[in-house]
């Protein structure tokens, strides 16, 4: 009991401050993935889009739709196409319509649709 | 802006407005329509000295009739469905519904003849928290922004990197 | 009026009740009617003979009868006292409750129930009796009638084991306890030359010391059997449950309480000095009794076995409550000594009140709903309102809680025992103590316990369809109506009851309680100032006051829009049955399981085959706590006793010369003993 509380004083306040400040450890969370545009060929996208467990990355024509809220952050999009893809450090994805989580991605060479 | 947007406004204002009523003090009752519980354990280290969502004036309570918040995660399994709507009925007004994980967004698994596959089936969800499973850091954001105390990030995201193709 | 006149008009009136019965024909309608009524105003003069007694003080004694009370081998002497008094308006609202019950009780109108109302009248007139009794014989005569006609009420029922078995460990056991009384009387008797109980109390310092112990010794454990401490209690659960609802409510409201005046005649009027040592021994008897009975009610899903032990667990307070008493006399403690005493008699009168209540509405449970079985019923609040309300008001007061009686009178007891600090002797201060902290336990468990014996048969759903299609019309609601006012009277009355029952115990022990007891607007104190003290009747103004606070909260903020109903939360289930709910069994099992060292339950599990998934035929499932008292005391008494009458059965072989040769023998024994 007692060592437990000389810990506890020598170890502070641990809890985080969010939302006040931003927390530390953001930064070494998983996090839904990020596109390079530039990169994003039709070819590249549908090798995402069969590689993706979880049917959050979809081609539609000359876009990519990604679900960002289907995502689970398995990473198999990033080593199969590790120029197109790389982690986003975004973890504050709170929406309060569903839509506003499906992004699409105009690919390169497309015409904006 | 069309009568109807008029209209759609208001709404929109009316339930930002009780929500704002929670803004301090909300009690949320955690549902499992069929998860890996992995949502679950994020979802109880929010009451861990570490993220304390009690300092928010959040607190978790089992019954549904003192809950002002419903907490769904899982892919919302059919033979569940009466439940998760039970419990729902059994929550006084107002109420919010808040789904979390994959699973409950739609994603990981498709509607079959097992499960719905996505929570916005069976209730109506006001926010929707991505992850697999969510930090509880995310489920934090996700209930200040149910609650009015944060503004929502996601819809401003564009999660894509170096600009133009 | 005296007090004995409205006695011998109470005993006038339960005759011609009981000859109503036999001899006005079938008891339906107007015969009946009448018979009760006549019962009821038996009762009432009782409760008024009682009532005066109380004020007046001991009445000098009265041989009544003259060459008829010669038959009775004695003289028939008749006295009222101010402590009979006080069991004698327990015995009126008894009896006049019963009598009200009894016109709807469902009695089928056969010469079996005219029987049964006889008896039930004369047992009242042998009741009044007891109390009024003057000398040794007339009180042991009276003792006797009403035991047996007790018996006839037991046995009334149709005929099954059960009900023999009971009603035979009613009649065994108080027959053991006659032949104990007899002899303490006797040694009081012969000590003192006297038959008269003034006599015997005025001359008790004759008796040498060890006689006197003796004797009260014997009257305790003679007295015990009737009135039901462990381990002479064995006849409570046995014989309420098979006897009828008001036959049941008769002997936990008055019967045992008759046990209870005959320990507080011979503690507190015949020999009221003695040593600490019995005082003590007293009140350990009784809070073992006290805690034993609570625990043994828990373990109960009849509710007539349920609250038999609850009375058990009452007769042990009451009883600590004289052993105390005893003890503080001993010790010099007067103040504590009377004061004891009246909160003992103040526990009596609330016990015999609820208690009768809580009986009645057993009947009426089980002429409603069938059954006596709590898992079998449930919901009973919601089918019988009227009911429902009169039950809760008797769990509230014998669960002991505010503002009801049951909480004053414990509430003095407390008091009284907590002053133990006051006898200057660490032992017995400690013992005090201990006995204290026992009724705390017994009294925590008495909560639980009702709120499972309330709880399971009339709130939540009703676990059969019996239990749902249970109604109260037909149902008797007077009797029980006219307990639930004498509850609440009785508890918001309190300062006046006291004042009457001060009254009556300054005649027994000479000790003027009134005083301090009660110093004016409406406040009690017990004993000695600056200790404690509290308003019974404040007490129930507040807390109606209080309720009123939420009510208008709750009018004035009430929403304007249509409330929404919705189904109870059930945690969701498809398809919520009744059965599903608590049980009396899982609702009392962790006090079981922490106390398993006394239920010793053994518990049998069978299985149609090996398999241990248990899916090839029904499990057959048996636990039973085991009767501790019946096997390990009485049935090796029994043993011995089969065992010394096969011993000295050749003697009685038939044959008409040895029988010759028996009084021939007989005589040469008289004539030598008379020689010499």
């Amino acid at each position: 009991m007692p060592q437990w509380f000389i810990r506890g004083l020598r170890r502070g306040v641990v809890t985080t401050r969010y939302p006040a400040r931003p927390d530390p450890s953001a930064s070494t969370l998983p996090g839904p993935p990020a596109f390079r545009p530039r990169a994003l060929t039709r070819a590249v996208a549908d090798t995402l889009a069969r590689v993706c467990p979880s049917r959050a990355i979809a081609r539609d024509r000359g876009t990519l739709v990604f679900d960002a809220g289907a995502c689970t952050a398995c990473g198999r999009c990033r080593d199969a196409e590790p120029s197109a893809v790389i982690w986003s450090r975004e973890f504050e994805l709170a929406a309060t319509d569903r839509p506003s989580l499906v992004k699409r991605i105009q690919l390169r060479g497309e015409e904006s649709q | 802006m069309s009568p109807g947007g008029q209209e759609q406004a208001a709404a929109e204002d009316l339930r930002h407005a009780v929500r704002r009523q929670f803004g301090r003090s909300l009690h949320i009752r955690t549902l499992d329509t069929g998860s890996c519980a992995a949502c679950e354990q994020e979802i109880r280290m929010l009451a861990a000295p570490h993220y304390d969502l009690q300092r928010l004036g959040f607190f978790f309570t089992p019954a549904p009739r003192h809950a002002d918040l419903l907490l769904v995660t899982g892919p919302m399994l059919r033979a569940f469905a009466a439940a998760a709507g039970k419990t729902y009925d059994a929550m006084p007004g107002p109420k919010l519904v808040v789904a979390t994980g994959a699973c409950a967004l739609g994603g990981v698994y498709q509607p079959d003849a097992f499960s719905y596959g996505s929570v916005g089936e069976v209730l109506p969800v006001d926010v929707w928290i991505p992850g697999c499973p969510p930090s509880p850091l995310a489920l934090l954001q996700g209930l200040l922004v149910a609650v009015g105390r944060l503004a929502g990030k996601v819809s401003a995201l564009s999660f894509t990197v170096g600009g133009e193709p | 009026m005296t007090a004995l006149a409205l006695f011998g008009a109470a005993a006038g009136l339960w005759a011609l009740a009981a000859l109503t019965a036999l001899l006005a024909g079938p008891p339906k309608g107007a015969v009946m009617r009448s018979c009760c009524g006549l019962s009821a105003l038996g009762g009432a003069a009782a409760v008024a003979g009682g009532i005066a007694a109380l004020l007046s003080g001991d009445s000098r004694v009265v041989s009544a009868g003259g060459s008829a009370a010669a038959v009775l081998a004695g003289s028939l002497q008749l006295q009222a006292t101010s402590l009979s008094g006080v069991f004698a308006v327990l015995l009126g609202v008894v009896a006049a409750a019963i009598a009200l019950y009894l016109p709807r009780s469902g009695k089928e109108p056969s010469a079996g129930t005219a029987l049964y109302l006889c008896a039930y009248n004369l047992a009242l007139l042998a009741s009044v009796a007891v109390l009024a009794a003057g000398s040794v014989v007339t009180f042991l005569v009276a003792w006797e009638s009403m035991a047996l006609l007790c018996y006839v009420l037991i046995v009334h029922r149709p005929r099954s084991s059960e009900v023999a078995g009971g009603a035979f460990w009613f009649l065994a056991l108080s027959e053991t306890g006659f032949v104990l009384i007899v002899a303490a009387f006797a040694i009081l008797a012969t000590k003192t030359h006297s038959m008269e109980l003034n006599v015997i109390a005025a001359r008790a310092r004759l008796v040498p010391a060890d006689w006197r112990d003796t004797a009260y010794l014997l009257a305790l454990a003679g007295f015990g059997f009737k009135a039901g401490l462990v381990p002479l209690h064995v006849w409570l659960p046995a014989a309420h449950p098979v006897a009828p609802a008001d036959g049941s409510a008769f002997l936990s409201g008055l019967i045992v309480k008759l046990g209870v005046y005959g320990i507080a005649l011979l503690g507190f009027r015949l020999l009221p000095e003695g040593p600490a040592w019995r005082g003590v021994l007293t009140m350990a008897a009784g809070a073992l009794t006290a805690a034993i009975g609570i625990l043994y009610a828990m373990g109960e899903r009849d509710i007539k076995r349920f609250l038999a032990f609850s009375t058990i667990e009452n007769i042990g307070i009451i009883v600590t409550a004289f052993g105390a008493a005893m003890t503080f006399l001993a010790c010099g403690q007067r103040a504590l000594w009377a004061f004891l005493l009246l909160a003992g008699l103040y526990h009596v009168l609330n016990h015999g009140c609820y208690k009768t209540l809580l009986f009645l509405e057993a009947g009426v449970t089980e002429h409603a709903a069938g059954t006596r079985d709590m898992d079998r019923l449930g919901g009973l609040a919601r089918a019988m309102p009227r009911s429902g309300v009169i039950a809760f008001i008797g769990t509230l007061g014998i669960a002991a809680l505010p503002p009801l009686n049951g909480f004053v009178s414990e509430w003095l007891i407390f008091q009284g025992l907590f002053q133990g600090f006051r006898t200057h002797s660490a032992l017995t201060g400690i013992l005090i103590v201990l006995a204290a902290a026992t009724l705390g336990l017994t009294g925590g468990l008495a909560i639980y316990a009702f709120v499972r014996g309330y709880g399971i048969p009339y709130l939540g759903m009703p676990r059969t369809r019996q239990a749902a299609q249970a109604s109260e019309r037909g149902q008797p609601v007077a009797g029980p109506a006219l307990l639930a006012v004498a509850c609440v009277a009785l508890a918001v009355g309190a300062p006046v009851v006291l004042a009457g029952l001060a009254r009556g115990v300054q005649t027994a022990t000479g000790v003027a309680l009134r005083p301090v007891l009660l110093p004016g607007n409406l406040t009690v104190i017990p004993a000695h100032t600056k200790f404690s003290g509290f308003s019974p009747t404040y007490l129930t103004v507040f807390l109606l006051a209080v309720l009123v606070v939420p009510a208008l909260i709750y009018l004035a903020g009430r929403p304007r829009a249509a409330s929404v109903t919705v189904p109870v939360w059930d945690g969701g289930m498809l398809a919520f049955r009744a059965r599903m709910q608590y049980s009396a069994m899982t609702f009392s099992a962790p006090t079981r399981v922490t106390f398993d060292a006394l239920y010793r339950p053994s518990v049998s599990v069978q299985r149609a085959s090996d398999d241990p998934a248990g899916s090839s035929g029904p499990v057959h499932y048996e636990a039973e706590a085991t009767p501790v008292f019946e096997r390990y005391l009485y049935r090796p008494v029994v043993r011995a006793v089969e065992w010394v009458a096969d011993f000295v059965r050749p003697l009685q072989s038939g044959d008409v010369n040895l029988y010759l040769l028996y009084v021939f023998v007989a005589v040469l024994v008289a004539y030598l003993i008379a020689a010499l």
